[in-house]
C-alpha cells in the first residue's frame, strides 16, 4: 500500500493565502497550523537568529489579542499551542477540542493581520531567548552538536553556514523597527499556509479560513533568499570543544540530493541502511561489534529535521560518542570501513526490502503524530505545510511514498558511489576540555 | 453563519460552539489464566498497532541489593533469547517494520513495540521470546555495562539529572525512591546472574500487564494473545520494600556544584500524594493553576514579565507508594534569588487568597479538553490507558475524570496548595557554578553543598 487516501482539500484566497483542510472527525479534537515560508536559514544577513526571537515575539501580542491573550484562550478551550522554528519555515500551531476551531482561527487571523508588540515585549522575549539558548545549548553536554556545529563547516554561503541560535550581540543589536519590517516582509498571507485538520466538515473549514483571513490585506513576496552553495571539492574538518561531556563526539556530513528526485529517494534508502536504528550498518559495527563507540545515530537533515521539511542545501548526518581510548581518526577509519563496504559491495534486496517496510511503518507513525501524543496529526500537518509551501502541491502526502518503494538495490549503490565521498563531506569532533574519568 | 460586518469579526472573539460528546472507546479488559491482565482498545488512525507489557516491579524492589538492576535487565532482555541472538533480533523488527524498546523505573519495568498489523503476530512472538526466553549473552551484558557507565558519566555533567538526583535523595533518602541512578561502581558490580535472578522472579504473568491499541480487532487480537502468552507460567512476586521517610523540617538549601556553569538549575520541591489519593485532582488543578500551564501564574510571572528563564514549570509526580511536586526553572545566574523569591511568593499566594472564578474556569477547561485530546492518537490512548489501568484506577477513571475536574472549586484549589505547597518546608536544589550562587542561595539558608558525584564539599 504506498497511494495512500488521506482526504485533502486545498485553494487560495484572493490575498494569496493557500488553504489546506483534512478532516477526519473520529475524535472531536482539531489541528490548527499557521506556516510561514521563513525559517532561521533564510533570515536577513547578519541578524543570526532572529527568525527564532520573531517567532517568540508572535505570542506577545496582536491588534484584538494583547500580550497573553492567546495563550490564555486557548488553554482556556481546553487546548494546547506552540511554535516553532525551522531552516525554511516558521510553525504556529495549536491542538483544541474542536468547538473551539473558530477561535483559533480567529487568533491566528489576528496576528496574521496586526502584530503588537512593543520595546518592553521585545526585551522580555530577548531575555527569554537567551535562557532558552543556554539551557538547550551552552548549558548543556553536547548542546548544539552537530546542528550548530557542522554547518559553518560544511557551508560558504552564510544563509546556510551561520548561527541560526543567534549570536548574542546579534540579539542585543535587535529593534522594534526590525521587528515590524521583517513582519512586514515575511508575514504577509502570499507567504503562508493554513492548515486546518481534524474534526472538521471541508466546506465549514474553507467558510471558517475565508471569514477571516480574507480580509487580511494582501502583501508583496518576499525576495527569495540566496541559498546556493559552490559545489563543495575537498573535505572540510572543525574542532569544537565540549565543555561538559566526557565523550569525545564526531560528526560528519554529507552533501545529500536535491529533494524529490530519484536520487533523493535512494539517498533516504541508503541512509537508513546505514543509520536504521540498532540494525543499521554503523550501529551495528561501531557500537554492537567493534564497540569503538557507545551512540550511533543519523539521518538526512538530522537532528534537527527530517527527509521533507526543508528546501535547499542540507547534510547526510552521523553522529558518534565514542570511547576515550580510541583516537579520532581510529574511529574515522573504522566508520570509513563501513562505508567503503556500502560503496564497493552496494546492497542486497534483502537488505532493502525491510528498509522499504519499515520506512513506510515509520511514515505511518510521522501522519499520527509525531509530536509527543498532545498535538494530534502534528506530522501530516508538517508535511501538508511542506509540500504546500516548498512544491505547491499538498497531495504529495498522498503518493509520496511511492518513489521510496520503488528504490533499487542498483540505485542505492550508485547513490552510495556517488555522496559517500571524502570531498562531499565535512567532520565535527567536538572535543572534551576534560579529562572523562570520575 | 449570519454575515457580521468585518470590523465586528475582528475585534470580537468567537464564543465556543456547543462541544461534541467525548466518547472513550470500549476496552476489554481480561486476565488470562495465567494472571495476565489484558487491555485492548480499537484505534483505526492508521495500519499500525502499539503495545507495553508491564511487570509491576521496578528497581524499588531491588534497590537495597542492586540498585538499577531492573533498569540493566530489561536492558539486557532485548539483546539475546534461546532462539535468536542479538542480531537477528534487531532484523527480525526491521522486517516487521517495527520498534521496540524495553526499560525500569522505580515502580516498573517495560517492553514497549509498534509495528504495522501485518505483522502482529510475528511481533507478539517476539514481545514473548524477550519476555520469556531471553538467554542473556554474557558478551552483550558487558557491552551494555559499559555504555550504561558511559552514559552516567554525562548524566552527571547535566544540571537538569543532577537536580533531580538530590532532589529525590532530599525527599526521600534511604527510601527506594531516594535513588533515580546507579554509581558507577555499583554498575561495575553487577553480576549477570543478578539480572537473571531479577528476570525470573518478577517477568511473570501474575505480574504483568499488557496494553494494546492499535488496527485490530480485539477479539482476534485477544485469541492471538492467548495463543502466544497462555502457556507462560505464573509465578509468586514479592513487593517492593517501603521504609520510612526523611523528616523535613523548615526550608534547606541543597547546592550542587557545577563549576563553569553559565546558567543555574532550580528545583523547589515537597513530598505529596499518588494517584489514588483521594486529593489528587484537587492537586493536580492547583498545579495547573500554580505552574502547569502555559497560563499559568508562574510562566507569566518570571518568563513572560520577568525573562527570568525560558522554561519554567511545575509538576506532580506520582510514584506507586508516593508521591511528590516539583517547580523548576533554569536561570541565568543573577537572578537565582530574585527567581526563588517569586516562586514562594506565587506559592503563598496559592495558599492564602483563594482563586478567582475565571482563572479557576479556564484551568478547568484546561485539564478537561487535554485530557480528551489523548483520544485522538493510539499512543495517546495508550498512555490514558496504561496510567489507568497500571495504577488499578476505578474502571471510569476515564469517563469522569472530566465531570469530576469540572465540578472542583476555588476552595479545594486552596486546601491543595494549603496542605500539599509546603512552602515552609520546602527543599531548594540549586545546580550550577558555586562562586555564582552562594551569597544568593544564603538569603535561603545555609546551603549544603555537593559536587557532581554526590559528595558532600
Amino acid at each position: 500500500m504506498t497511494q495512500l487516501n488521506i482526504p485533502i482539500e486545498s485553494m487560495s484566497l484572493p490575498n494569496g493565502l493557500r488553504v489546506v483542510v483534512s478532516p477526519d472527525r473520529a475524535a472531536p479534537v482539531a489541528t490548527v497550523g499557521v506556516y510561514y515560508n521563513i525559517g532561521f536559514r533564510i533570515e536577513p544577513r547578519g541578524r543570526s537568529g532572529f527568525a527564532h526571537l520573531f517567532e517568540h515575539m508572535m505570542f506577545q501580542g496582536s491588534a484584538n489579542a494583547g500580550k497573553m491573550v492567546h495563550i490564555k484562550l486557548i488553554n482556556s478551550s481546553g487546548g494546547v499551542l506552540n511554535g516553532s522554528t525551522h531552516y525554511d519555515v516558521t510553525n504556529y500551531y495549536e491542538s483544541v477540542p474542536s468547538n473551539a476551531l473558530e477561535r483559533v482561527l480567529w487568533l491566528e487571523a489576528d496576528r496574521m493581520r496586526a502584530l503588537k508588540v512593543d520595546e518592553e515585549n521585545l526585551r522580555n522575549q530577548r531575555d527569554v531567548v537567551k535562557e532558552e539558548v543556554r539551557v538547550n545549548v551552552l548549558n548543556q553536554p553536547y548542546g548544539g552538536f552537530p546542528w550548530l556545529d557542522l554547518p559553518p563547516i560544511a557551508y560558504r554561503n552564510w544563509s546556510n553556514a551561520h548561527n541560526f541560535y543567534g549570536d548574542f550581540d546579534d540579539l542585543d543589536a535587535a529593534t522594534l523597527d526590525d521587528v515590524q519590517k521583517f513582519y512586514k516582509t515575511y508575514y504577509a498571507p502570499s507567504n503562508a499556509v493554513l492548515l486546518i485538520l481534524g474534526d472538521v466538515d471541508v466546506d465549514e473549514g474553507i467558510k471558517l479560513a475565508e471569514r477571516h483571513f480574507a480580509g487580511i490585506p494582501s502583501g508583496p513576496q518576499p525576495d527569495p533568499a540566496d541559498i546556493d552553495e559552490p559545489p563543495q571539492i575537498d573535505e572540510r574538518r572543525g574542532v569544537v570543544e565540549e565543555k561538559f561531556g566526557t565523550l569525545p563526539g564526531i560528526a560528519i556530513g554529507y552533501q545529500a540530493p536535491r529533494r524529490l528526485t530519484p536520487e533523493w529517494c535512494a539517498a533516504a534508502m541508503l541512509d537508513r541502511a546505514l543509520h536504521g536504528g540498532r540494525a543499521g550498518r554503523v550501529y551495528r559495527s561501531l557500537v554492537l561489534e567493534q564497540q569503538i563507540a557507545v551512540d550511533a545515530e543519523g539521518g538526512i537533515h538530522y537532528p534537527v529535521g527530517d527527509l521533507f521539511d526543508y528546501n535547499g542545501p542540507t547534510l547526510m548526518v552521523t553522529r558518534l560518542l565514542h570511547k576515550p581510548e580510541y583516537s579520532a581518526d581510529q574511529t574515522i577509519a573504522a566508520y570509513d570501513q563501513v562505508l567503503d563496504e556500502m560503496k564497493e559491495k552496494g546492497i542486497t534486496s534483502e537488505e532493502l526490502e525491510p528498509l522499504k517496510v519499515k520506512f513506510r511503518s515509520n511514515y505511518f507513525s510521522m501522519l499520527e503524530g509525531g509530536h509527543g501524543a498532545s498535538i494530534p496529526r502534528y506530522g501530516l500537518m508538517h508535511l501538508l505545510a511542506c509540500f504546500t509551501l516548498f512544491d505547491n502541491d499538498p497531495h504529495l502526502v498522498n503518493s509520496i511514498l511511492g518513489g521510496f518503494m520503488e528504490v533499487t538495490p542498483d540505485a542505492v549503490h550508485s547513490a552510495a558511489r556517488k555522496i559517500l565521498t571524502r570531498p562531499n563531506r565535512s567532520i565535527v569532533i567536538r572535543q572534551p576540555a576534560k579529562k572523562g574519568a570520575a | 453563519m449570519a454575515s457580521a460586518p468585518r470590523s465586528e469579526i475582528q475585534t470580537t472573539v468567537p464564543a465556543l460552539s456547543p462541544a461534541r460528546p467525548v466518547i472513550w472507546p470500549p476496552r476489554p479488559h481480561t486476565t488470562l489464566s495465567n494472571g495476565l491482565e489484558v487491555v485492548l482498545v480499537e484505534s483505526h488512525t492508521i495500519p499500525k498497532f502499539t503495545g507495553q507489557l508491564f511487570f509491576r516491579s521496578g528497581n524499588a524492589v531491588v534497590a537495597a541489593t542492586a540498585p538499577g538492576i531492573a533498569d540493566m535487565t530489561a536492558t539486557v532482555v532485548r539483546t539475546g533469547t534461546t532462539a535468536r541472538a542479538s542480531r537477528q533480533i534487531e532484523e527480525d523488527l526491521r522486517r516487521m517494520g517495527a520498534d521496540l524498546s524495553s526499560g525500569a523505573g522505580a515502580d516498573t519495568s517495560v517492553v514497549s513495540f509498534a509495528g504495522l498489523v501485518d505483522f502482529s503476530n510475528d511481533l507478539l512472538c517476539l514481545v514473548a521470546e524477550l519476555t520469556q526466553q531471553a538467554s542473556f549473552p554474557a558478551d552483550e551484558f558487558e557491552r551494555e555495562r559499559r555504555q550504561l557507565i558511559e552514559g552516567l558519566r554525562i548524566e552527571r555533567a547535566t544540571p537538569g539529572f543532577l537536580a533531580s538526583e538530590r532532589m529525590r535523595k532530599v525527599l526521600f533518602g534511604a527510601h527506594p525512591y531516594g535513588t533515580i541512578s546507579p554509581t558507577e561502581a555499583q554498575v561495575e558490580s553487577y553480576r549477570l546472574d543478578q539480572l537473571k535472578d531479577f528476570y525470573r522472579q518478577y517477568y511473570r504473568p501474575g505480574n504483568a500487564l499488557l496494553v494494546m491499541v492499535g488496527d485490530f480487532s480485539p477479539r482476534a487480537m485477544l485469541a492471538q494473545i492467548e495463543s502466544v502468552f497462555g502457556s507462560w507460567a505464573a509465578g509468586k512476586v514479592d513487593e517492593a520494600p517501603n521504609p520510612a521517610l526523611p523528616e523535613l523540617h523548615g526550608r534547606r538549601v541543597h547546592l550542587v556544584h557545577l563549576p563553569g556553569s553559565v546558567q543555574t538549575q532550580i528545583v523547589v520541591g515537597n513530598r505529596a500524594i499518588t494517584r489514588k489519593h483521594p486529593d489528587w485532582l484537587r492537586l493536580t488543578l492547583a498545579n495547573s493553576i500554580y505552574g502547569g500551564a502555559f497560563n499559568s501564574r508562574l510562566v507569566m510571572n518570571i518568563r513572560e514579565q520577568k525573562g527570568y528563564t525560558y522554561s519554567p514549570r511545575s509538576g506532580v509526580h506520582p510514584l506507586r507508594q508516593h508521591g511528590y511536586f516539583t517547580i523548576s526553572a533554569a536561570v541565568r545566574n543573577d537572578v537565582v534569588a530574585a527567581t526563588l523569591t517569586e516562586i514562594f511568593y506565587e506559592i503563598d499566594r496559592m495558599r492564602s487568597t483563594p482563586v478567582g472564578e475565571e482563572e479557576l474556569a479556564d484551568a478547568r477547561n484546561y485539564l478537561s479538553g487535554l485530557f480528551s485530546l489523548g483520544l485522538a492518537t493510539q499512543d495517546g490512548l495508550a498512555g490514558q490507558l496504561a496510567t489507568s489501568t497500571l495504577e488499578r484506577l476505578p474502571e471510569d477513571y476515564l469517563e469522569t475524570y472530566r465531570e469530576r475536574i469540572l465540578a472542583l472549586t476555588a476552595a479545594d484549589v486552596l486546601a491543595a496548595a494549603q496542605k500539599y505547597f509546603d512552602s515552609a518546608n520546602a527543599q531548594i536544589v540549586i545546580v550550577g557554578d558555586r562562586a555564582q550562587l552562594e551569597t544568593q542561595a544564603a538569603l535561603f539558608g545555609n546551603p549544603e553543598v555537593y559536587d557532581a558525584q554526590g559528595n558532600r564539599i
